[in-house]
């Protein structure tokens, strides 16, 4: 056997690992004429290397946005430099449908590409080489991931009792609107409330009726906002809402017909009816709040008031300096 | 994998080396920028030190600000010496970087995950394969990834848990003149890369 002959079954070993290596690997001259089209290529596209070869990139597919690999291709003949481009600029360079029927979830085959320099044997780069990996896999999971945070943030948002805003992304609105309250001078006011005696309520008709209960009134309030009003279940049996460009005589309304419709409402749970009533605080945003917490404490002292002046009732928040 | 019981050291002597030899890649990198862009690249002199692990998040904070930055990290290995090159931009640099790099398109998150991308792969590219070149190891770049857009320090090193203590970062601070582009490239290694590259370095200095 003659070195040559070894040299020859060397060349055929690489072919052979060229033409089942499991990523794509495309050699284009200065033209963008196709030189070397592998065995994933053909795969992919139906297309052999003998009609491949010699056709020109961009004619031949049409979605791959010459302008757009031309800029990540010329950096690489003109600097010898390697180039990349990832899933998340743009999905795919070559449109490769779906291969797998039962384990692929995607359309279309999710690519990375490297754009290497082939450099001559005079050291000018009159090739290169575009390699295509297949990262479906890890695209579908980032988007799965992505959609899970997102589900996620959204339950974060509501409480899963009564499906109104938690407290937590209530409080945050309420740091926003406080900011924008020190800065403007719409009123925003405050309407704090809690249903009289719910310890009763659970211990006569059990836990199970005071969520019902919870619920019947959250379903109601939710009748009674405006868009803009920004409701929470606080805690326990305490609401709180947050009525934007509203001032005391307006909140006084709103807080009026919530109370009302609470006391009209007949709540059914099983054969009983459980009826309920609430009392409620308001308070004005004021200059003299240095934090969200203070306007929460004047609400909540007004709400205070008017369980101690005989409940079911209504109480505005009355500044000390007045 | 096994930790290696040798103390990861920098002597003054590889310390310049590793400067000497940054300050080379970068003056081929700025020059293929030029001829590319034709633009003036200024050329810092590049900090090499030994950072804690610790330390990573200050060296990051040091060199920016806390206003929103994007940022892509880039693996790259050969002869068994292996890192990572961390680019980080200031979110306000990206409307001169647009027009720099002829970007017609619209400056909405895809256009600046574009910018982010191709100048990354300019920038990192250039760098590692010029000090590739001089210390003759032929690096493997892995595909770039996008750690944040838009975010803070906090955001894009939410890891913090890291396999190592101590390695060598060799920071570079660009800017490039009469424009409003601040980005800074972070070259980490691996902890067993530094005696390796450190035995490469004494062959230069002898």
């Amino acid at each position: 056997m003659t070195d040559s002959n070894i040299e020859f079954g060397d060349i055929h070993w690489l072919m052979d690992i060229l033409q089942n290596i499991d990523v794509g690997l495309v050699v284009l001259d200065r033209q963008y004429n196709i030189q070397l089209w592998n065995g994933f290529m053909e795969s992919h596209s139906g297309l052999s290397p003998q009609k491949a070869k010699g056709e020109n990139l961009f004619e031949l597919f049409s979605e791959i946005p010459k302008d757009w690999f031309m800029k990540k291709a010329e950096p690489v003949y003109q600097l010898k430099t390697r180039t990349f481009t990832i899933w998340e600029q743009r999905p795919y360079l070559f449109r490769f449908k779906n291969y797998r029927p039962i384990t692929g979830r995607a359309s279309v085959m999710y690519q990375n590409t490297s754009i290497i320099p082939l450099e001559s044997i005079n050291r000018s780069v009159d090739h290169i080489c575009v390699i295509i990996y297949d990262v479906t896999d890890i695209a579908v999971s980032r988007e799965d991931v992505m959609s899970a945070n997102k589900t996620l943030s959204e339950l974060n948002r509501t409480d899963q009792l009564t499906e109104l805003a938690s407290r937590g992304y209530w409080l945050k609105e309420l740091d926003r609107e406080f900011l924008r309250c020190q800065r403007s001078v719409v009123p925003s006011t405050l309407v704090m409330f809690d249903l009289d005696d719910f310890r009763s309520i659970n211990g006569h008709y059990g836990h199970q009726a005071g969520d019902q209960v919870l619920r019947s009134v959250s379903e109601g309030l939710r009748q009674t906002l405006r868009q803009t009003d920004q409701v929470c279940r606080y805690g326990g049996e305490v609401f709180s809402a947050l009525l934007v460009d509203t001032d005391e005589d307006e909140a006084v309304v709103f807080a009026e017909r919530v109370r009302k419709m609470i006391e009209r409402m007949d709540i059914r749970y099983g054969q009983q009816s459980i009826r309920a009533t609430a009392s409620l605080g308001i308070a004005r945003y004021q200059k003299s709040f240095t934090t969200a917490q203070d306007w929460l404490q004047a609400a909540d002292k007004a709400l205070y008031h008017a369980k101690e002046s005989g409940r079911n009732k209504t109480t505005v928040y009355q500044p000390k300096a007045h | 994998m096994t930790l290696t019981p040798t103390e990861v050291s920098l002597s003054e002597d590889q310390r310049d080396c590793y400067q000497e030899l940054t300050n080379v890649a970068m003056g081929q990198a700025a020059d293929r920028l030029a001829r590319l862009l034709d633009v003036y690249v200024v050329l810092p002199i590049p900090k090499v030190n030994l950072i804690e692990s610790s330390d990573l998040h200050m060296a990051i904070q040091d060199a920016e600000t806390d206003s929103a930055m994007s940022a892509v990290c880039q693996g790259f290995i050969g002869s068994g010496i292996a890192g990572e090159a961390l680019l980080l931009f200031n979110d306000t640099s990206f409307s001169d970087l647009a027009a720099l790099m002829n970007y017609g398109g619209e400056l909405d998150r895809y256009g600046e995950l574009e910018l982010l991308m191709d100048v990354s792969s300019l920038l990192i590219g250039a760098c590692i394969q010029g000090i590739g070149e001089q210390l003759e190891i032929h690096f493997n770049q892995g595909h770039p990834v996008v750690l944040g857009q838009h975010c803070k320090v906090d955001d894009i090193l939410k890891s913090g848990n890291h396999q190592w203590t101590k390695t060598l970062a060799i920071e570079i601070h660009y800017t490039i003149e009469h424009v409003n582009i601040d980005c800074d490239l972070l070259l980490l290694f691996t902890e067993d890369s530094v005696a390796k590259l450190n035995n490469k370095i004494n062959y230069l200095l002898d």
